[in-house]
Formats: C-alpha cells, sequence, structure tokens
C-alpha cells in the first residue's frame, strides 16, 4: 500500500467516524414515527456513512496515486513544501490562549500580547525577528481597532482589566 | 425600471455611501491581489463594518469590495505569475509571458479594462433577466424550492476540486451542521448539547470566518517560514497613453470578450462552478477560436482578455439565483447573502415585489462600483503594488485578530468566538484531507432550505413523496441532478479525455 493510499484511507476512516458519531447523536434525538425532526438528521447520516464507506474502498482499491493536482495551478512552482507541525501546534496553542484570556484580561492587552507573540512564532527562517517594530506594530493595531469599532461602529468589545477606563 | 435605476443611483450618489464604496473597491482589490487573500475573506471581515449603517450603505460597501477582489486577483497574475485567486489561473499563461517581454502595463490594462467589460456586460444581463427570473419563481412552492437546493448542492459537491466522493462528503456534512439548533416544523432542539447559544444554529458568519479566514492562518504556520519569498515586478507608468493598448488591439479582441463574457456570465449563474472554472474554459475556446493560437501561452493578449472577461462577468451570473432564489451560487455569494440577512433582507422573489428600490440601489452600487474599479485599479496599481510586499506574517495574524473582532460583534458573544476557532480547525483537516471546502458551505446554506421545504412539501402531500416528482419543475431538477451524479460516475470511470472534464475538475 502506497502513501497516498494511507492517507486516503486514514481519511476514509476518519469520514465513518464522523458519520458514526452523527448517527449516534441522530439516535438520541426525540420521534422516530413518520416523518418527523430527526428524518433529515437520519437520512444525512446515512449517506455520511455511505460516503464514508466509499471512500475506505476507495483507498485500497486504487493502486496509483490519483493525478489530482491541476498542473495549471502549480505551473513553475518546482520547491518541495516544507511542513512545520511545530509552528502549527504553537500557533493553535496562542490562538486558543487569545481566546481564554479574551474575556477576563480584555481585548486591547490580550491582541497586543498575542499579535506580538504570533508574529514572532510566524517570522520566517530567512528573516530576523525585529522585537520593537513588532511590538510597535501590536500596540498600534490593538488600539486603533479597539478605538475605531467603539467610537465608530458602536461595538463594544472585552474591555477587560482595562474595564476601568 | 428606468424610475427605479434613477431613484437607486439617486441613492448611491451620496458623499458617505460614495467613499465607502471607494474605500470597498480599494480594499477588495487588495484582497484579491495579495495570494492567500480572497474575496470570500474581504465581505467576512468587513461585515462587521456595516452592522451599524443602514441597508443601502452596507450592501454598497460589500458589492464594491466583491467587485474589487474579483478583478485585484489579475494584478498578482501578472506581476507575480501567482493568481491571487483561482479565478485569475488563466491570466498567468498569457499575462506571465507578457510581463516577461516588458509589456506588464499593457496586459494589466487589457486585464483591468477587460475585467470592467466583463463586469458592466454581466450586470445589464443581471439587471433584465433577475426581475423575469424572480416573476417565474414567485409560483415556487416547496417541492419547487426542495429540489433547486438539491440540484444546486449535487452540482457543488460533484464540480468541486478532488474526488467526488470528498465533494459530496463535505456538502453533507455541511447540511448535518446546519442541523443544529432548534429544527424547523416542530422545533425540536437538535445537537444543542444543552447550550442555550446553539438554539439558533452555528451563525453563518462563524461557519464562513472559521472555514475561510482562520483556516487561512493555520495553513500559514504550515509552510509560511519556509516559503520563498515572490519578487514582485515592476512596471514603469511612464509615457502610458489610455491604458497602454491600442484602439486597433481592442477591436480585434471585441469577438473574443463577447464570448468569454457569455461563458462567464452562464458558468456563473449555474450554482456551485463559477469564475475559477469560467476563465479556464473561455482561455480555451478563445486559444481554439483565435487565428493564431500557437500564440497563446507565449503573451498573447487574447488569454489575458478572455480570462479577465470571463471571470467578472461571473459576478453578475452568481447574483441571479442569489437575488431571485436565496441561494448562493459561491462562497462570495453565500457570504453576500449573509450580509442581506444582517440587514434584515431576505433574497428570493419577493425581494423584487417588496424591495424594488434596494434591488435597484444593488444594480447602481455594481454599476458604480466597476467604474471605480477600472480607474483605481489602472492608476493605483503603484499603491497596490507595494502591498503585495507587505509580509504574509504580519498581515495574517492581524487577520485573525479581525476574524475574532467580527465574530465578537455578531452578537457580543464569546460563544461566537470560539466556534470560528471550531470551524478554522475543522476547515484545515479539509485542507489537509484534500476536502473541498465550498461544498461543505453551501450545504450548510442550503441545508436548513432543503429541509424545510421537504417536510412542508410532505406536509402539503400527506406525507407522499411522490408530489415532488409529479411536480413538472420540481420533477426536472431532481432528474437533473441524478443525471448529472450519474455522468459524473460515469465519467470518473473511464479514463478522462476531455478538456472540458478536465476544466471542471480543476
Amino acid at each position: 500500500m502506497t502513501t497516498a493510499n494511507k492517507k486516503e484511507l486514514i481519511i476514509g476512516v476518519a469520514m465513518l467516524g464522523v458519520s458514526a458519531t452523527y448517527m449516534v447523536m441522530a439516535y438520541r434525538l426525540p420521534g422516530h414515527e413518520g416523518i418527523d425532526a430527526a428524518t433529515v438528521p437520519f437520512l444525512l447520516a446515512a449517506l455520511l456513512s455511505l460516503l464514508g464507506v466509499f471512500q475506505v474502498v476507495s483507498a485500497f482499491a486504487s493502486r496509483t496515486q490519483p493525478a489530482s493536482d491541476s498542473s495549471a495551478a502549480t505551473q513553475d512552482e518546482p520547491a518541495p513544501t516544507v511542513i512545520e507541525p511545530a509552528t502549527v501546534l504553537k500557533t493553535l496553542g496562542l490562538i486558543l490562549l487569545y481566546v481564554v484570556l479574551l474575556g477576563p484580561v480584555g481585548f486591547p492587552i490580550m491582541t497586543a500580547i498575542y499579535l506580538y507573540l504570533q508574529f514572532i512564532v510566524l517570522t520566517p527562517v530567512d528573516r530576523k525577528i525585529r522585537h520593537l517594530p513588532y511590538a510597535g506594530i501590536a500596540l498600534v493595531t490593538s488600539i486603533v481597532i479597539y478605538l475605531l469599532f467603539r467610537e465608530a461602529f458602536d461595538l463594544l468589545l472585552p474591555a477587560g482589566l482595562l474595564n476601568f477606563l | 425600471m428606468l424610475d427605479l435605476l434613477q431613484q437607486g443611483f439617486g441613492a448611491v450618489f451620496s458623499l458617505n455611501i460614495l467613499i465607502l464604496m471607494f474605500l470597498g473597491v480599494a480594499v477588495g482589490i487588495v484582497f484579491g491581489a495579495v495570494p492567500g487573500l480572497s474575496a470570500t475573506m474581504a465581505v467576512a471581515l468587513c461585515l462587521p463594518l456595516t452592522f451599524t449603517m443602514g441597508p443601502q450603505a452596507g450592501l454598497s460597501l460589500l458589492v464594491a469590495l466583491f467587485i474589487g477582489a474579483t478583478s485585484g486577483g489579475l494584478i498578482s497574475a501578472i506581476l507575480l505569475k501567482i493568481p491571487g485567486t483561482p479565478s485569475s489561473i488563466a491570466t498567468v499563461f498569457d499575462g506571465g509571458p507578457l510581463m516577461e517581454q516588458g509589456l506588464g502595463v499593457k496586459a494589466l490594462g487589457v486585464g483591468i479594462v477587460f475585467s470592467f467589460l466583463g463586469t458592466i456586460f454581466s450586470i445589464i444581463a443581471l439587471m433584465f433577466i433577475a426581475p423575469q427570473l424572480a416573476k417565474v419563481a414567485l409560483s415556487f412552492g416547496p417541492h419547487e424550492y426542495f429540489a433547486i437546493a438539491v440540484f444546486s448542492l449535487t452540482l457543488i459537491a460533484t464540480l468541486s476540486a478532488g474526488s467526488m466522493v470528498k465533494g459530496l462528503f463535505a456538502g453533507t456534512l455541511g447540511i448535518a451542521v446546519s442541523t443544529v439548533g432548534i429544527a424547523p416544523v416542530e422545533a425540536v432542539r437538535r445537537f444543542t448539547f444543552g447550550l442555550s447559544e446553539l438554539n439558533g444554529g452555528f451563525s453563518m458568519l462563524t461557519v464562513m470566518i472559521g472555514m475561510f479566514a482562520v483556516a487561512e492562518v493555520i495553513k500559514l504556520a504550515e509552510t509560511g517560514r519556509h516559503a520563498a519569498r515572490s519578487k514582485v515586478g515592476s512596471v514603469s507608468m511612464k509615457h502610458i497613453k489610455g491604458f497602454g493598448f491600442s484602439l486597433r488591439e481592442f477591436r480585434q479582441e471585441l469577438p473574443n470578450a463577447s464570448r468569454s463574457g457569455l461563458i462567464g456570465l452562464t458558468v456563473g449563474i449555474l450554482p456551485g462552478i463559477g469564475a475559477g472554472t469560467s476563465n479556464l474554459l473561455s482561455y480555451i475556446v478563445a486559444k481554439k477560436r483565435a487565428k493564431q493560437p500557437e500564440t497563446y501561452g507565449k503573451g498573447n493578449i487574447g488569454g489575458v482578455v478572455a480570462s479577465e472577461t470571463a471571470n467578472n462577468a461571473g459576478i453578475g451570473g452568481a447574483m441571479m439565483p442569489l437575488m431571485t432564489l436565496g441561494i448562493p451560487g459561491d462562497t462570495t455569494t453565500a457570504i453576500l447573502l449573509g450580509g442581506f440577512l444582517i440587514h434584515g433582507i431576505q433574497p428570493g422573489p419577493l425581494l423584487f415585489v417588496s424591495q424594488g428600490p434596494l434591488v435597484y440601489t444593488i444594480f447602481a452600487a455594481l454599476l458604480v462600483a466597476s467604474v471605480m474599479m477600472l480607474f483605481m485599479e489602472f492608476y493605483g496599481l503603484r499603491l497596490f503594488i507595494k502591498l503585495l510586499d507587505v509580509p504574509k506574517h504580519i498581515l495574517l495574524p492581524i487577520i485573525l485578530v479581525l476574524c475574532v473582532v467580527g465574530a465578537f460583534g455578531l452578537s457580543s458573544r464569546l460563544f461566537d468566538v470560539w466556534s470560528i476557532l471550531l470551524f478554522g480547525l475543522l476547515g484545515y483537516g479539509f485542507v489537509k484531507a484534500g476536502m473541498p471546502v465550498a461544498p461543505f458551505i453551501i450545504g450548510f446554506i442550503l441545508g436548513p432550505m432543503a429541509e424545510t421545504n421537504l417536510r412542508r412539501g410532505l406536509m402539503l402531500s400527506d406525507g407522499n413523496f411522490a408530489s415532488f416528482f409529479t411536480n413538472p419543475i420540481a420533477a426536472t431538477f431532481l432528474g437533473l441532478a441524478l443525471a448529472f451524479v450519474l455522468w459524473q460516475l460515469y465519467s470518473a470511470m473511464r479514463p478522462r479525455t476531455g478538456v472540458l472534464g478536465q476544466v471542471l475538475r480543476t
């Protein structure tokens, strides 16, 4: 089994997992007499499962890697892309932290901190991390967005610790 | 019609709406030009700004963004040889070589002018066809709506890039996610996990902001640190008269342009496929019909004309099902639908009856935005080129913050911010699995429409499914949907040879 096929198989299994979860939840809905609010979810769950099965079967069936990418879009981009799971995890962590603390700490402070750290995490390998400009951009963006929405668009973003202002 | 249009122009020609539209077109062009940002993202992120505006100002701004972003893709297609959006892929074929030959300005000028002509053509078509279509649609009942929703979903799921199984799965999953919340007809709570915030289901905007914008930031994290920086070509605007090409060249390209405009309009009307397909399709047709087909791909302005006329002609096409039936043809019109709803306007045939002046304000805004785009994009080119240089690692985190603001602004609750995070992760998962996002979005939007009308239709016919097949219009659409799936299955079985099949798959 080729790597491509394995990947397709994993996708198929994930699809089946999602379908099964939805199926179980649809079963727990009240009703099931004639056509009611549970009918459509049930039909959807059945269709999802069916497609999941198709995907798993096709992962076994196809021996060659399907030529899926259009040659048009990737004409002269021969460079292999480096994938960095660590950066993805760091980014996800930062976003999570940002959203968790958005309420208690407040939008202005959290946005500035988040932006500053996220700039650093995403800085390309061939560029230097420039702390001062990063901090400046983060602070200014945060303040501008907060005030702009507060004054011009009547949207009160959570102020958190700065509530006394 | 003329007096309504006059009223529409009257509404648009107020100073604050004109300024808003000016900014909208500019921001749209930037979003279109920067690879990785899209028209959908532009409209999604600017939607929160319109919450406090009236519907006329709000919708004019959104329409301006739409037009700017659709056209902006040609800037990076020609200067960077990277299509800013999928709708400009074919622009690269001849725009790139023209740029290398030092004819960059000419390519840009041709692209911009024919973008403009394509847009205007499609808007005029929209203005004449949409009211007639709305009249027909007025008589549609639940059976017809159910069938049209199913047809649209099938079309988008089977035509999206990648495998048909994945496309159909994405579409079905979208409908499944739309079943969260209080059910239509008997108001049972479904899949809310006891959260009162979920009673109304997930908001359409949180789903789209998550899937398009948040997922994009996560995607950049994966590869962005090692991405080769693209070199922005420079163009000199000195000694440029008009738009950089001659009247003779313009006249020569007119047949090509009208053909491409028609292709773009027709493909745009169909739900599911839009500018991403029509630009390639019309490029192929233009090349076939050209006197010297061998010059295509080596810097023939005809290639740029075909691609750019077609993708912009899709604007009016995509607006047709949106305005007359409330069915979005692609993801950008899907988010426009969100914009309509936020301003308390339900697109559909009744829109033309109850909100006539507003409809014509939208038409007028489309026309004015196109004219703005024509001049701003060409004469403000150097500014837009500078913006292409803004580093992604600065831009995308700021976009994420704007996503958070937009989600929070929907109803001032942090729950929606969590939702965009959830859908951001889902969107990233989709990218990793090679699953197309568009069917999911359209499924999510059309799901409730399909379910509600199925239930209503069944109630009207006492639970008899056969009534969906005895209704001529409903039966036609359901039959077309079935035929389409079968045709796709058939063509998947045998080796692909047709150019058309390949284009539809990309």
